[in-house]
Parts: C-alpha cells; sequence; structure tokens
C-alpha cells in the first residue's frame, strides 16, 4: 500500500473543508486556516516525512497526488502544501541528524507547517544568489533577512531561509538555514493584494533572529546543491501538480454542469463547436499530466540531476504546465460563456480558477526558464532527450 | 594548472578579483553562472583544442577550478597514454 492509498481519507477530508472555504479564502486573500488545520489534525502535512520519523515517508508520486487533488478544490491550498512538502524535503535530504529529530516528527505530527523565504527585493527572482548575510554572532548565526513574498508567510511555524554563507565573498555563495518562529521577530511589512492565488496569502516579511549552527541546512554554500536536488524539482513537480489539478477541477465543473439538466440546454452534446472545444481542453491536461507523470519518474531515477537533460526537463514542465493549464482555464471560460465563465458568483468557479492560473507563467518566470534551457541545450548536442 | 587556463576563466569569475585562481577555487562561489558556462566551455574547447563530451556537462564537472582543469588534461592525453 502506498502511502497515499493511507491517506486518501485525509486527502479527502481536507479537500472538503478546503473547497468549503475555498471562495471566502479567495475574496479576502485570507490564508486557509481551517484547511491548513485539517492538514495538521489528518497527518497530511507530514506525508514526506520518513517513516523512521514519525511520518508517511511518501514519495514524490504520492505528492503529485495529493497536490493534484488539492488543486482541483482550491490552487492556494495544494501551492501551500506543496510548498511545505518542498522544504519538508529538503530537511530530511540534507538537514544534520539534530535538525532532523528536532523538526520532522513534529512537521509529522502536525505540530509544524514550514514556510519558504527564498525571495529578496533586487534579485530579479534568480533562486541561487541572497543579498542578505548570515552573521557569526558568538556561537550564533544572526539573521536579517526582509523578502517581498513568503506564501503563508504569518501562519508558518518555522522557516527555511536563504541567506549569504557567513563570510562569504560573493552573492552566489548562499545558505539554507532554518529558523523557529520562535527564534526570530517576524514583521508583515506590506499587504498581499494579487489578482490570484490570494488565498496563498503571499505577503512581504522581514525576519530578524538568530539560529544556532546545526540549523544551517547542508553545508555552508551549499544551498546550490540543495535547489538542483532537491528545491527545484520539488517546485516544478509541486506547482505544476496544484496548476494541473486546478485546470482539471475546473474542467470536471464543466461537465458535471453539462451533464446536468440546466447545463444540457446550453451544452448541447449535438453541438461540433462544443465538442471541439471539449476535447481541446481535454488534451491539453492530458498532455500536461503526462508530462508532470514522465518528468516525476526520470526525477527518481536520475542519477545526477545537475545533468542539462533533466534540467530541461524539468523546465519545460513548469513552463508547460503554466501554459497548458492557464490556456485550459482559458478555453473552459470561452465556452461557458458570460454566466458562468466570467460572473465571480458562477457555481462554477471560473474565473477564480482563470486568476488563479494567470500567476503560474510568473511564479518563476517562463521566459527565465527558457534562457536557462535556451543554454542548457548547448550543454547537450547529442540531444539526449530524457 | 597553466597560466593560460587561469588567465581565461579569469573573466568569468566576476568576484574573483586580481588574485590568484587555485585549484580548489569554487567557480560558482566565484561567480560563475550557469548561463555562461556555456561560453566558458566554447572558449576552453578553442583554446584548448578538445571537445568536451556531452556526459562531463554535469554541475561537478564546474565545482573547482582544478576540477575543471583535470577534465581538460584528461581529454588533451592521447588515448591509451603516452607523452604529450
Amino acid at each position: 500500500m502506498t502511502a497515499v492509498a493511507g491517506y486518501a481519507p485525509a486527502v479527502e477530508t481536507v479537500a472538503e473543508i478546503a473547497a468549503e472555504h475555498a471562495r471566502q479564502a479567495d475574496e479576502t486573500a485570507a490564508f486557509p486556516t481551517e484547511a491548513l488545520a485539517a492538514m495538521r489534525r489528518s497527518g497530511l502535512l507530514g506525508l514526506l516525512v520518513p517513516e523512521a520519523e514519525g511520518g508517511a515517508g511518501g514519495t514524490l508520486p504520492d505528492l503529485v497526488d495529493v497536490t493534484l487533488a488539492l488543486g482541483r478544490v482550491d490552487m492556494s491550498v495544494a501551492m501551500v502544501f506543496a510548498m511545505h512538502c518542498q522544504q519538508v524535503a529538503a530537511i530530511t535530504a540534507y538537514g544534520g541528524e539534530k535538525l532532523r529529530a528536532e523538526v520532522l516528527p513534529s512537521v509529522a505530527r502536525g505540530e509544524r507547517y514550514l514556510g519558504s523565504v527564498t525571495t529578496e527585493a533586487g534579485k530579479g527572482g534568480h533562486l541561487l544568489t541572497a543579498e542578505s548575510a548570515l552573521e557569526h554572532d558568538g556561537e550564533m548565526l544572526r539573521v536579517d533577512r526582509q523578502a517581498p513574498i513568503v506564501t503563508g508567510g504569518p501562519y508558518a511555524d518555522a522557516f527555511l531561509i536563504t541567506t549569504r554563507a557567513p563570510g562569504a565573498g560573493s552573492a552566489a555563495q548562499v545558505d539554507l538555514v532554518y529558523a523557529d518562529r520562535d527564534q526570530v521577530e517576524v514583521e508583515v511589512t506590506g499587504g498581499w493584494r494579487p489578482l490570484g492565488m490570494r488565498a496563498t496569502h503571499s505577503v512581504p516579511m522581514r525576519l530578524r533572529g538568530a539560529v544556532p549552527q546545526w540549523q544551517v541546512i547542508g553545508e555552508h554554500g551549499g544551498f546550490r546543491e540543495i535547489a538542483t536536488t532537491v528545491f527545484a524539482p520539488l517546485a516544478h513537480v509541486g506547482w505544476a501538480a496544484a496548476w494541473i489539478g486546478a485546470a482539471a477541477g475546473a474542467y470536471a465543473r464543466v461537465l458535471r454542469h453539462a451533464r446536468s439538466e440546466a447545463g444540457r440546454r446550453q451544452f448541447a452534446p449535438s453541438s461540433e463547436l462544443v465538442l471541439l472545444r471539449l476535447a481541446g481542453i481535454r488534451a491539453r491536461l492530458d498532455a500536461a499530466h503526462a508530462l508532470l507523470r514522465h518528468t516525476v519518474s526520470v526525477v527518481t531515477d536520475a542519477p545526477d540531476m545537475s545533468a542539462a537533460p533533466v534540467q530541461m526537463l524539468l523546465n519545460t514542465l513548469k513552463i508547460r504546465a503554466a501554459e497548458e493549464s492557464f490556456a485550459a482555464a482559458h478555453e473552459l471560460v470561452e465556452l461557458a460563456g458570460l454566466r458562468h465563465g466570467y460572473l465571480t458568483d458562477s457555481p462554477l468557479a471560473l474565473e477564480r480558477t482563470f486568476r488563479d492560473l494567470r500567476s503560474a507563467s510568473l511564479n518563476y518566470a517562463n521566459d527565465r526558464l527558457r534562457l536557462a534551457n535556451g543554454a542548457l541545450s548547448l550543454r547537450d548536442p547529442g540531444v539526449r532527450l530524457a | 594548472m597553466n597560466t593560460e587556463f587561469t588567465e581565461l576563466l579569469r573573466p568569468f569569475l566576476k568576484f574573483a578579483g586580481p588574485e590568484e585562481i587555485t585549484e580548489d577555487a569554487r567557480l560558482r562561489d566565484l561567480g560563475l553562472d550557469s548561463m555562461r558556462e556555456i561560453e566558458l566551455l566554447f572558449a576552453i574547447e578553442e583554446t584548448f583544442g578538445v571537445a568536451v563530451p556531452d556526459d562531463k556537462l554535469v554541475d561537478s564537472t564546474f565545482a573547482t577550478a582544478g576540477g575543471l582543469w583535470g577534465v581538460v588534461e584528461e581529454l588533451r592525453t592521447p588515448v591509451g597514454g603516452g607523452s604529450r
């Protein structure tokens, strides 16, 4: 039995609660506290925590299954979940024994929801550089970090923060540091008024405090390796699952509507236009989903994650999942028309999914990844397709 | 490492300054970014008359100056060993 089979009831419960609050959370741009509470209670937060540390020992395919399911009802909840799992995976893979023992069992018990602090003003979205420094202060390492976007930041029980390594000569020597909420003074420095994915409540924050050396994840300057092997793959896979899930959920709502009594008048199955549009949307979802599953299998077996074919595939997944999911939402709006496609009070919630998915190409910019893939393709003249 | 090699490296390492580039210099810490890695590769191949095989084009090859030089040296050595 896979971890996810065991977790099916938990996923169902969380999805139900997320669905119940999705509209309200979107309207008020509020964090989905009820869904997070359900993730804590049900043990879902511990999906990727190894069994030895009290978790479900879930794998990458499990993360995909759960994130897809949550994305169907609320893309923001799915993003929050996937990004938490990304932090868990980084600690599991690179955290020292003491940090793992301190953090992972409590994550499995639902006591710690982990936030991610990687954005920084002035570095143009570059994941692999950091401006603010980590400084020695006696036995401790002092953090003073401002971040323009911290998903769920005010609700996180602890943070994984990228900073410049102590004594670093350049912005390219980046550390990943764990900080509990009570180790840092947390200041929310602005609001969150976005078009979509409003329930992620991704506010700007300033974190100031000090942590002991053992809370550095991996070696000093080791974030690049963590990014290559864990952070980037889990981000791209997790986001893709949230986006494809969101588009699939919207598509399912339209199809159910089309088969209802009221819907049958609008969506005549004899209309070739309707059939062609439905087929086109399904093809987008199938193609993106196939790419997602294939990428997961490549990542699972890759001997070296830094190899150009693997890197390009991961980037292509992020780019294409963003494009296909948003295009699917766009076409669903077109198909459903003004009443159900555009009005915010339609039970089909297509306009919300449309706004949510508009963020996908920007959430680590597709263009930046295309540039990277251009450079990477020159590293692979043999075109070794992964 | 010969001087030709370290001087070829220097323009790609924006944080290296005028200091000596040692074997254990970590190229990424010194500012080599993935977008310019390919330009460095082309420069190395042209200067030393080698062709770096696809399977060597991984992060570990570009980790340190000495490591990268090792790859170049290995490619310059004729198959079966012998003198250079």
